[in-house]
This record gives structure tokens, C-alpha cells and sequence, in this order.
């Protein structure tokens, strides 16, 4: 398990993080969110043991980030660089040999890691002679080649075509088979949505919300509710509940309290109008985070 | 293989195939081929072409100048006095000889005509060469005799000094000289080779990722290793050179410890050569570490130049200072400059390549020197693990000094 306990570190004058605290269990995958400046990568170097925290701890599997844990620590920084006179087969055996792997493992994990990331064709290449996606790819084999225990990726998909960001999703779903505890940075909710168990949300350097996708769900005190079709006999029975919000398609679209009793709207609905599409939204993980970081304003327009 | 192992294998190899290596080892090679094989050159190509010279005159009186002038000039014919070339067409029959010279007898004294295509080169030379040749005449003595009266009964005995002559003593500031410029030449370019290096992996970001697996002191040491065991390798091929082609040099290495200048053999005094190697590791690791510490400071290439040029000039002050040193090696400017770090290396090596420098000497600039070094290490350890995660702006010294403090 990773802790991170109460974590703080200022650099001169500036507070980069205050008081971070979260836990990812073995095995599960964190997203860790937020806008430019929040704090994000000076947590990932504190957890990786680059900085040491000026107060608090960071805790891999009971023990201190010293010289043997970062041995199977990962870590992929969001600005990236290779040796550009370095061939991609070599420069990921270095990598991976700097993380203690032995020289045919090294060997042998680079081109297992060719193949996953389709770049295997460019195996005896100068990675300068690379474009940007089949650089990050090298990149992250380089990261992931040791197999380590705990990797964290910042920004994994940034810069990436369509299909190379397909690559490096298909790879992280094969390191989240195989065990590997991940973290993940992105700005592409989305796709971090369906990769990660738990997120935390960082902003000011303060974590603003934490947990399962479900428990940041449950936190947030309103439903959006999609009704169709619209009509002036179910906005009379909706405005009972709560205001409207844009809709799209012509649908009707309500925020209504967490806590409304849904069953009894819907059936309140039926009785007056022919209702054909009723839908209690989910708030997305887009719209939590615009809520955590205190955009309300963008946040009204996401579901 | 530790992580130490593998940083210093892995910057060996890229070093050694990189372009920069291979330039500077061949320009070296060209440097120290010209600095072995230029006095003799230039002293071959004075002499044919402002020593040669056609001697004229009655055959008795050649014979008695030729001797006297053979040391100074090469005389490429001796001719009658009718057949002197008197002028430039008549000198290049005689293959562009410098200049003719014709005695003839005055009474009581000798008569010389120097007909010359430079007499600046010429002239003043031959009136010192035939000096006793005129006072045998002058005084009716013998050649034997004459040199008796001219020739001092000179005893040399040297106060201070390890050589036993002139000669061994002129033959060692040569080596000295060379061997400066050997020391300058390998430290620039291997501190430098540092600098690249560490440059290179900021610039691109590989620098995060390092330092996210191995402790930033293990990859400076390994870098400076890896940089100083190529440069020991250069220094090598170097002194190869200057070896094979020091027969072919006037000034070639000599062994001085015989006593004797003897340029048959090519051995440089052990002792001095294990000051010399001591001297590079000091300085190469003093300025080594002091070029990786600016280059972590940098965000960009271009800011390359800004930092480069501050910690370049000690280096060209050390140089300057081992030079002033082979002047005057027992200066108090020189024996102090021999404790001084970063200036040491270069004028305490220069010392005792041509002066007996006491032991004690030597014994407290090592220590000063080693110290120095270490704390060097150390402290550019300090900024390069801070140095490589920051990004923007050239720090000033004093947010240098903050980010050290505050890791």
C-alpha cells in the first residue's frame, strides 16, 4: 500500500503542497487530479523520494522511499527526454538495468516491451531519429521495463495521436493485470475515468476530494436528471424538485438533490405526461473535478 | 553492477563514440606532433634559408675560418676568391646559400667581405666567429695558442637545481612546457565533456528520470569517472605521440636523472610523471565538478555560453600562472599559487618539473588540494541535485544557494 500522510513542501517562499494525504491499496490504480500548478508532480517526487517532504511521510509498503524502495518504484515525468544518440533497444536496457534488473532480463523485458508498445521496428534506431508518439512509447518502456511495483505515470497520453494514446491505454490495462499499483496523471478525464479505482483531486496544493469513483459520487449533493419528452405538465411536476439545466436534444434536464426520491418522481412523471426517457445522470468525473477545484461555473455545463 | 558501475560504463561508451572525443583526441595528437616537431622544423628551415654559406678565399685561410665558422654556419662550398658569388644569382647557384663570405689577408690582420641577402642575419655573426682567427694574425700565436688565451678555465657547479648542466636544465623547461600544456589541454576538454554530458540530460528531461532511480551523487561520480579514466586514455595516446615522434624533434624527452641530455631516449623522470598524473586528477576533478554544477543550472542549450564562460577562466589564470611558474618557479607568487586549489595543480606540477620543490611542499598542496577537491565534489553534488530539477529562468546564486538549503 502506498501512504502518503500529511505530507508539505514549500519551495523558498512559494507552499507547493500542504497537508496531502491519501492511500492507494496494492494493485489498484489512483488518478491524481488537478489544474496546472496544483502540486501534482511535487507530490509524485515526493513519493518517488526526489524530494524529501519538509513535514509528513510517504510510505511504500510499510517502509520509508529510500535507495532499495525506488529500485521498484516507476516513473514516467510528464517532461520527457531520451538519449537521442542511443538506440531504443539499448536506452531501454539501461533503464531498466539502472533499476537493478539483470542483463538478459533487461534484454528480455526490452523486447517484450517493443512488442506491447508496437515500436519493435524500431529497435536499432537513434530514438532521436523517432517521432514525438513512438518516443513517448520508448518512454514508457523505459519507465515500465523493470516491472515495478509502484509506477507512476505524468501525463501519460499527452501529445499522443488517437491511436498511440490506445497503445498506452491497452499497456497500463496489461501492467494493472499483472498487479502493478499505478498512479496516473491526465487531463483526458475520460480516459483516466475508466483506468483508475480511486482518484484524489489536488488544487492550491491541498487535496480538495479523494476516494472511489463511487465515494466521490455519492459526495456531491445533486442528480442531474434527464426527462423526455419535454413538455409543460412534467416541467410543472420538476420544478417541484429542483431548477432546470441546459438541456441538449430538446430533453429536459433537471438538478434535483442527491437525495430525491427518484421512484416517486418517475411515477409522478408517468401519471401526467408520456414519459419515454427517464434518466438519473451520474455526476462524471469531469464535472466532480470542475466542482473540487471550485469551477462552478464550467462545472454547470458537465454532466 | 551497481548503479555507479553502470552510469560510469554507460558515459564511457557514449563518450567514446561521440564525435567530440574523437576530435579532440586527433587534435590533440596534431597539437602535441606540432609543439614536438616545430623547434626542429623551424630551426632546419632557419638554417637553410639564413645559414648557409659559400666561403671564399685563399685555401689556407678557409681552412683555418671554416672551422671557426662551421658552428654557427653550414658552408655549402669553399671557392676561390674569383669565384666568390657576389651577388644573388651567383648565391642561388649555390643552393640559395644565404650569403658569401671572402677573407683576404691585410697585414697584421684578416679582411672580411660578407656579400649577404639579409646581413642582419649574417654579418655579426661572422666578425664573432673569425675573432681568434684575427688575433692569431694580429699576434703571430698558433691556432692552439690562441684558443689558450681566449678559452676561460670554466667550472659549473649547480646550486638548486637537479640538472647538471644548462643543457639538461633547457631540455626540462621544454618538458615542463609540453607537458603544461598537455595538463590544460586534457582538463578543458574532459571538464567539458562533463559539462555536455550533464547538459544533455537536462535539457531533454532524462535528468527527472535518473535521479528518480539512482542517488544524482552516484551519477556525478559516475559521469566524472567515466570522463577522467577517457581523459587518462587521451593523456596516453597523447604521450604516445610525443614519444614516437620526439627523435624526430630537436627538443625530444631525455632522460635527467643521468645527468646527461641524451634525446636518443624518450623517458620522462617518474617522479615527475606521477606529479603530473596526480596533478591532472586534482585539477580535473576540482573543475569537473565545478562545470557539471553550472551545467545542471541550465534550462536551455543556449544558456550553455553563460554559465561556461565564469568557471573557463580559472582554468586560462592556471595556465597563465604555470607559465610564470617555469620562469620563476621559487617566486613567491609561485609557491604560494602551488598551495592555491584550482591554480595548484597546474603550478606546483610546473615546480617540480624544473625546480626541487621540498617534500613538505608538495605533501601540504596535496592535502590542501585533495580537501579541495572532495569539498568541490560535495558541494557541486548539492547544486546538481538541485540544479537538474530546476527549470525557467538561470537561477541567480543566491536562489542557487536557497534551493540547496531548503533540500
Amino acid at each position: 500500500m502506498l501512504t502518503v500522510e500529511h505530507v508539505w513542501r514549500s519551495f523558498g517562499a512559494v507552499s507547493a503542497v500542504r497537508d496531502v494525504s491519501f492511500v492507494l491499496p496494492r494493485g489498484q490504480t489512483l488518478g491524481l487530479l488537478g489544474p496546472n500548478g496544483a502540486g501534482k508532480t511535487t507530490t509524485m517526487r515526493m513519493i518517488l523520494g526526489i524530494y524529501a517532504p519538509d513535514r509528513g511521510s510517504v510510505r511504500w509498503r510499510s517502509a520509508p522511499i529510500d535507495e532499495t524502495t525506488r529500485k521498484r518504484l516507476g516513473y514516467l515525468p510528464e517532461e520527457r527526454g531520451l538519449y537521442g544518440r542511443l538506440r531504443v533497444r539499448e536506452q531501454i536496457v539501461y533503464f531498466a538495468r539502472l533499476h537493478g534488473v539483470r542483463a538478459a532480463a533487461a534484454r528480455a523485458a526490452a523486447e517484450h516491451w517493443m512488442q506491447l508498445l508496437d515500436i519493435a521496428a524500431y529497435a536499432d534506431r537513434p530514438c532521436s531519429e523517432l517521432s514525438k508518439g513512438n518516443q513517448q512509447k520508448v518512454q514508457l518502456a523505459c519507465a515500465a521495463a523493470h516491472e515495478p511495483e509502484l509506477l507512476i505515470l505524468d501525463e501519460p497520453f499527452s501529445g499522443l495521436d488517437p491511436v498511440n494514446a490506445q497503445i498506452v491505454l491497452g499497456a497500463i490495462e496489461t501492467l494493472r493485470r499483472n498487479g502493478a499499483t499505478l498512479v496516473l496523471s491526465s487531463h483526458q478525464m475520460w480516459q483516466i475515468e475508466s483506468a483508475c479505482d480511486r482518484f484524489c483531486i489536488i488544487a492550491g496544493g491541498e487535496v480538495r476530494a479523494a476516494g472511489t469513483l463511487a465515494e466521490l459520487r455519492a459526495a456531491v449533493p445533486e442528480r442531474l436528471v434527464r426527462i423526455a419528452p419535454d413538455g409543460p405538465a412534467a416541467r410543472r411536476v420538476l420544478e417541484r424538485f429542483g431548477p432546470p439545466a441546459p438541456g441538449c436534444n430538446g430533453d429536459l434536464d433537471y438538478r434535483l438533490p442527491a437525495s430525491s426520491d427518484f421512484a416517486a418522481l418517475l411515477s409522478e412523471l408517468v401519471a401526467v405526461a408520456p414519459i419515454t426517457h427517464f434518466e438519473p445522470i451520474p455526476p462524471s468525473l469531469a464535472s466532480i473535478y470542475l466542482r473540487a477545484i471550485g469551477s462552478a461555473d464550467n462545472e454547470a455545463s458537465v454532466p | 553492477m551497481n548503479d555507479f558501475g553502470l552510469v560510469f560504463g554507460a558515459e564511457f561508451t557514449r563518450k567514446l563514440r561521440s564525435r567530440a572525443f574523437i576530435a579532440g583526441t586527433i587534435a590533440g595528437m596534431v597539437s602535441i606532433a606540432i609543439l614536438v616537431l616545430a623547434p626542429e622544423l623551424f630551426a632546419r628551415t632557419l638554417r637553410t634559408s639564413s645559414s648557409s654559406i659559400v666561403l671564399a678565399g685563399p685555401p689556407a685561410l678557409r681552412a683555418r675560418a671554416a672551422g671557426l665558422l662551421s658552428g654557427r654556419y653550414e658552408i655549402v662550398a669553399q671557392v676561390d676568391t674569383a669565384r666568390a658569388p657576389l651577388t644573388a644569382a651567383g648565391l642561388d647557384r649555390f643552393g640559395k646559400a644565404a650569403a658569401a663570405v671572402v677573407l683576404g689577408y691585410e697585414p697584421r690582420r684578416l679582411r672580411v667581405d660578407v656579400y649577404a641577402r639579409d646581413l642582419s642575419q649574417v654579418g655579426d655573426g661572422v666578425a664573432e666567429s673569425l675573432a681568434p682567427l684575427q688575433l692569431a694574425l694580429a699576434t703571430g700565436t698558433d691556432a692552439a695558442g690562441v684558443a689558450r688565451l681566449t678559452a676561460a678555465d670554466l667550472h659549473a657547479h649547480p646550486v638548486d637545481s637537479r640538472f647538471v648542466n644548462a643543457n639538461a636544465a633547457e631540455i626540462a623547461h621544454g618538458i615542463a612546457f609540453g607537458l603544461i600544456f598537455v595538463l590544460y589541454l586534457s582538463i578543458i576538454i574532459t571538464s567539458q565533456s562533463v559539462m555536455a554530458s550533464v547538459a544533455e540530460e537536462k535539457t531533454s528531461r532524462i535528468a527527472e528520470v535518473l535521479v528518480a532511480a539512482i542517488s544524482p551523487t552516484r551519477l556525478l561520480a559516475g559521469k566524472i569517472l567515466a570522463a577522467g579514466t577517457l581523459g587518462l586514455g587521451q593523456i596516453a595516446i597523447w604521450g604516445l605521440t610525443g614519444a614516437v615522434l620526439a627523435p624526430l624533434g630537436l627538443s625530444g624527452f631525455v632522460t635527467l636523472s643521468a645527468g646527461g641530455a641524451h634525446p636518443q631516449l624518450l623517458l620522462v623522470a617518474p617522479a615527475t610523471l606521477a606529479i603530473f598524473l596526480t596533478s591532472f586528477v586534482l585539477g580535473f576533478v576540482q573543475f569537473a565538478t565545478l562545470y557539471a554544477a553550472a551545467a545542471s543550472l541550465i534550462s536551455r542549450t543556449e544558456d550553455l555560453g553563460s554559465v561556461a564562460t565564469p568557471v573557463i577562466l580559472p582554468v586560462v589564470g592556471a595556465f597563465f600562472l604555470a607559465q610564470y611558474a617555469a620562469v620563476a618557479p621559487n617566486a613567491p607568487l609561485s609557491v604560494v599559487a602551488s598551495f592555491v586549489p584550482f591554480v595548484a595543480p597546474f603550478v606546483m606540477f610546473t615546480r617540480s618539473a624544473i625546480t626541487d620543490v621540498p617534500p613538505f611542499e608538495l605533501i601540504v598542496s596535496l592535502a590542501i588540494n585533495l580537501a579541495a577537491a572532495l569539498f568541490c565534489f560535495d558541494l557541486a553534488g548539492k547544486v546538481y541535485r538541485v540544479g537538474l530539477l530546476m527549470y525557467g529562468k538561470l537561477p541567480s546564486l543566491r536562489q542557487v544557494a536557497a534551493a540547496v538549503r531548503s533540500r
